[in-house]
């Protein structure tokens, strides 16, 4: 972020402002709709920048959500839905923030490039008939390349907008989708478009990334067949899933015995990520009991170093998941090969007994941390700290303030968080820029006699 | 209106397939075709989409659609939406009617298709039944007092009261003790930042009690509450504090008073009189009287003839507010007589009072305890959590504290890590169940810990430490016993000359404001919110919100997290200075009700309804009366009614028995012929 703009840039468009809002939420998945929702339902106006086709986040994959086991459709669509229709909020996808300036009156302009679906959404309907008729197949991103999907498709069934996006990169240009759309809405000569926002107070809610599969060579560096991630279980656990069974990946065939390696990822100083990511324990032991329901014949096994639920009602949930005789075993699973039918072995240290032991499953799933999303340093100037998550002044009395004022940053971008810590800090930094936006308000407005009367005794 | 004028629209939404997969919209479509005041009859793909719901706005305002319904999803995903583009339309938005077609029908009938479409046709004709009765209703919008009352003046109750008074709130926050800050004052430095947690505390403090919005009463606890979200009608009772402002002889008149309790700032470890401050910077910094322990014998008051009132009368206060934020916190877990040797052996404290103890002890000599030299020090965790049922002995109303509290694991580490930097000759020695290091900044702490040389051992939960007495010619006073997993379930003895117990969070008693405020609290005892994610900080009273460890445990930082999102809440509520409800609330018709008074009897909402004098024919009788904003549409009173003269609005008998018949009429059209 720089004090000014950039005086190269002739006939800066930062002065011609295309949208005028009180609040700027940059990421539109969980942290952020709430945001923004907390902001939209005080009156505050919003524009919502999400830089792919559709909001939701990483919320919108999972299954189903810990500790209440709800249908995690059932919780994120509503505030999906809820954003969408806001009368105070503008939702922006496949929009990117390219430059924040601050603007001289306390607010920020921010540069935004709205890159093209390919679609004019305007027309798009949602109605699919260019996904059927569309002759490329490619693996399908949101179920993590398990399933396939076209070059032009509406992201997934529940995606806010329900509108079509071109991967134009995979498109033959071949026209079929043209002649196949009832509104005309496919337009192949559309273009990334610039425009600004000005706004008063900004909320960064850019998420994570998960820990690369093939980040540790000791758990065969993502080449083993039947050794996926968690994220990965999400989507084979989900009503809306690939292939509406568990299956494994090597032959498809259902696996009878399933193992959790805990901390793939996550206090591993040889992976330069020394904390804890927090979710893992809650979402092996959440799969583990859904996998109970799916696979009832199917062994379990959770390998840990510690178990940590520590939220509100974790531990009850860990105690079930244990009497539905989910096997949990203590220690750090130190490799994992495979045999010649692709079944992953492990390799662990069971401490409880001193032991080296070799356990043979047929599906691993490795327990990925929460890696850094984007670097918010060079657009925003909030910089990373030493675990790549944004730096915190103040992180006790006020964990969303940046160092500058009006500049909130909220949900995983501040470190990893479950989703209903996500959601309580977006409560947080709602409430924070509310009370900056009010502040604003009344330095240019009120005066002495503004003050009411205190209240009566 | 006339039956004749009633112009109804119908859509049958595929719902992406979610619905058409399984259900033959067209189909259902085709059987509505022509009913008597059905005018439009469409099919989409996808009626909450833009395009969707413009065909309704249309039909509108082009053929005079004046009655809606949709057989879509569920009514908790888009009722709202269709009501939105009604009203977008120009109609009123209750005369329209949701349908649900995909949970109610097609997902749970996807074997069955043919009798799917005809459950699917049936659920639309109830629909289209009810909607030939629907009545324009107006949301029920009540002026909203900008006020909110804030009780706990921790760190909770102060930052929600500053976020709120920031965003333009005027903010009442109460405190039941004579001083502010709650535990957090208790605290020297906070994990992982090392700062300094009585300046940070004072900071926020000293910016709270200024802020022209908000008013702080300390001593003073909630007697009375009653009315409704944005309309509170509380009292507040304030205790005396017995000492003027002021005050300048405090040290003589504590030196005055014959009565010692002990301090519970340093959690018994010290005593104090009954004239205090709790802390010496303490904020307000005047001295206060603990009339609990007082006995008025006046020997504070011959230090000096003015500044003390011994007989004080407490001040109530009554306030209209529009919230209620709940921010009451914690108290750490108080083991019992001989759990682990507390209160056996002197050596035996827990870690809240072991915190003090290190504050107490000054310089970074040598560490002694009861005249002791201290060269060892065990560490329990989870004393007071993830006990087990049926394990571990419940406490008196019969519950073990089956959760983990959260933030003992980083404290006792912390406390590892102060320990071994100011008094490095001491073995430590830390048994855990599982190390829950979880936090940002946290994982370091443990690191810290484990390079100093920290012994860790771990037991299972259903077989914790014992706390014993040392044989007499041992060095240390006490042993530790404990069955280790971390050396394969060997048996070990650890000598400890202090053992320190990581007792964890437990809600404090506020059964008397939970009563008040008709709040629930979760097996756990702590107070419960609605739901974690979809309404984390709110309660199932509309109005009343949660702030901090009142809900369960949290750190600092979360707490002051969860106080802004209860902020934040406080905002949407009020910011606007109104609030508005369905109007989906009992009505009485005044012709049928005999003020027989069942309906009051049957109500579980306060001030829902009630029988007051109404003038009929010159004369003044009872009847029922129903005040909206209590009122939350239940309908038990409707159930009750003798005289069928209560409705809920919206819903009423009249609509219920049409869909009935509408569900339940012999239709032959709609079977499916082969």
């Amino acid at each position: 972020m720089n004090s000014r703009p950039d005086p190269n840039e002739s006939e800066n468009p930062m002065n011609t402002p295309d949208l005028k809002v009180d609040a700027l939420v940059v990421g539109g998945g969980i942290a952020g709709m709430q945001s923004a929702l907390d902001l939209a339902d005080q009156g505050y106006r919003v524009a919502l920048v999400e830089k792919e086709a559709s909001i939701g986040g990483k919320m919108i994959m999972l299954s189903k959500v810990f500790p209440t086991l709800d249908c995690c459709s059932c919780i994120t669509t509503p505030k999906m839905s809820a954003v969408a229709h806001h009368d105070n909020i503008t939702l922006l996808t496949t929009c990117d923030v390219q430059a924040l300036h601050t603007n001289g009156n306390g607010g920020y302009t921010a540069k935004v490039q709205q890159n093209p679906r390919y679609i004019d959404a305007d027309a798009c309907t949602g109605c699919r008939q260019c996904e059927y008729v569309c002759p490329i197949d490619l693996p399908a991103s949101y179920d993590l390349d398990m399933g396939a999907t076209r070059a032009i498709r509406v992201p997934f069934s529940t995606a806010v907008p329900q509108k079509a996006i071109i991967d134009i990169e995979h498109c033959l240009l071949c026209g079929k989708c043209e002649k196949a759309c009832p509104t005309d809405a496919v337009d192949f000569s559309q273009q990334p478009f610039t425009f600004n926002i000005e706004t008063n107070a900004v909320v960064l809610a850019t998420g994570f990334q998960t820990t690369p599969t093939d980040a540790k060579r000791e758990y065969g560096g993502g080449k083993l067949l039947n050794v996926i991630d968690a994220l990965s279980m999400e989507r084979l656990l989900a009503p809306t899933g690939p292939y509406g069974h568990i299956l494994r990946p090597s032959d498809g065939k259902e696996p009878e015995s399933i193992a959790y390696v805990q901390c793939a990822g996550s206090r591993d100083q040889s992976l330069g990520v020394p904390y804890c990511s927090r979710v893992c324990c809650m979402y092996a032991i959440k799969q583990a009991m859904l996998l109970s329901g799916a696979l009832p014949m199917a062994d379990i096994t959770i390998y840990y170093m510690d178990i940590r639920t520590f939220g509100k009602g974790y531990e009850q949930f860990y105690q079930n998941a244990k009497a539905m005789g989910i096997e949990f075993v203590h220690g750090k699973v130190a490799r994992i090969d495979e045999d010649s039918e692709h079944n992953p072995v492990i390799r662990v240290e069971t401490i409880e007994n001193g032991r080296i032991a070799e356990r043979t499953h047929d599906l691993v799933v490795l327990s990925v941390g929460m890696l850094p999303g984007e670097n918010l340093g060079p657009i925003f100037d909030v910089q990373p700290a030493d675990d790549g998550f944004a730096a915190i002044p103040d992180p006790t009395l006020s964990p969303s303030a940046t160092g500058h004022p009006g500049v909130f940053v909220t949900g995983t971008a501040s470190g990893p968080m479950d989703i209903v810590d996500s959601i309580i800090m977006a409560g947080a930094a709602a409430a924070q820029a509310a009370a900056y936006l009010e502040t604003m308000r009344s330095s240019v407005a009120a005066g002495p006699t503004a003050i009411p009367e205190v209240a009566h005794v | 209106m006339s039956e004749k004028d009633i112009r109804i629209g119908a859509y049958v939404c595929y719902c992406g397939g979610n619905i058409s997969d399984v259900v033959d919209c067209e189909q259902v479509a085709e059987t509505l075709r022509g009913l008597p005041n059905v005018v439009v009859v469409r099919t989409d793909l996808s009626m909450c989409s833009d395009a969707g719901q413009s065909l309704i706005e249309e039909d509108i305002k082009e053929k005079g659609v004046n009655r809606v319904v949709v057989g879509a999803c569920a009514p908790s995903l888009h009722e709202v939406t269709f009501r939105k583009a009604v009203a977008r339309a120009g109609l009123n938005p209750y005369l329209y009617h949701h349908v649900c077609l995909r949970e109610q029908d097609s997902w749970v009938h996807q074997s069955n298709p043919d009798e799917a479409t005809a459950k699917a046709g049936r659920l639309m004709l109830a629909g289209i039944a009810k909607a030939r009765m629907l009545e324009q209703l107006d949301t029920i919008r009540l002026e909203a007092e900008q006020h909110a009352l804030v009780i706990g003046g921790g760190i909770a109750g102060l930052r929600t009261a500053w976020d709120a008074a920031q965003r333009g709130i005027r903010v009442t926050l109460i405190e039941k003790s004579p001083f502010l800050g709650g535990h957090m004052a208790q605290l020297e430095t906070i994990f992982p930042t090392g700062e300094n947690a009585r300046q940070a505390l004072h900071e926020l403090i000293e910016k709270v009690v200024s802020h022209f919005l908000v008013t702080v009463y300390t001593n003073a606890e909630l007697t009375s509450a009653r009315g409704y979200m944005g309309d509170f009608r509380v009292t507040i009772t304030a205790q005396p504090r017995g000492v003027a402002e002021d005050f300048a002889h405090f040290d003589e008149a504590a030196a005055a008073c014959p009565v010692e309790v002990p301090d519970d700032f340093n959690y018994g470890l010290t005593t104090r009189k009954a004239i205090y401050l709790r802390y010496p910077d303490a904020i307000p910094n005047t001295p206060a009287i603990d009339w609990k322990a007082c006995t008025r014998c006046g020997e504070c008051k011959k230090v000096n003839g003015t500044g003390i009132d011994l007989d004080g009368k407490p001040q109530t206060i009554d306030l209209t507010v529009g919230a209620v934020v709940v921010a009451t916190g914690f108290q750490p877990y108080q083991p019992r007589e001989g759990e682990f040797g507390y209160g056996q052996f002197p050596e035996v404290v827990t870690l809240p009072q072991m915190i003090r103890l290190m504050t107490m002890q000054e310089g970074n000599g040598k560490l002694t305890w009861n005249g002791h030299p201290v060269n060892n020090i065990a560490l329990i965790h989870c004393v007071g959590s993830r006990e087990i049922p049926g394990v571990h002995e419940p406490q008196e109303d019969g519950r073990v504290n089956d959760y983990c509290s959260r933030i003992c694991c980083t404290a006792t580490l912390q406390m590892t890590n102060e320990l071994h930097e100011r008094f490095p000759y001491i073995n430590l020695f830390d048994l855990h169940e599982d190390i829950r290091t979880y936090s940002r900044g946290h994982e370091d702490i443990y690191t810290e810990a484990s390079k100093n040389g920290v012994r860790f051992l771990r037991f299972h939960g259903d077989e914790r430490p014992e706390v014993t007495a040392a044989p007499p010619d041992d060095t240390s006073p006490l042993l530790v016993r404990v069955k280790d997993y971390l050396t394969w379930g060997k048996e070990l003895e650890v000598p400890a000359d202090l053992v320190v117990l990581a007792t964890g969070m437990m809600p404090n008693p506020v059964s008397d404001i939970v009563k008040l405020l008709k709040i629930t609290e979760g097996n756990d005892r702590f107070l419960l919110e609605v739901h974690p994610k979809l309404q984390p900080v709110e309660t199932a009273v509309p109005g009343v919100i949660l702030a901090g460890t009142a809900q369960g445990p949290m750190n600092i930082q979360e707490t002051c997290s969860a106080a802004s999102a209860a902020a934040a809440k406080v905002g949407v509520l009020l910011g606007q200075g109104q609030v508005s409800l369905e109007p989906f609330v009992a009505r009485v018709n005044h012709d049928l009700c005999d003020g027989s008074g069942q309906c009051v009897a049957v109500c579980a909402y306060e001030d829902a309804i009630a029988l007051e004098p109404v003038l009929v024919d010159g004369k003044t009788v009872q009847k029922a009366v129903v005040s909206p904003a209590n009122c939350v549409g239940c309908g038990v009173c409707v159930s009750v009614c003798p005289n069928h003269a209560i409705d809920v609005q919206g819903w009423t008998l009249e609509q219920y028995e049409a869909m009935v018949d509408a569900i339940t009429a012999d239709l032959p059209k709609l079977e499916v012929v082969e």
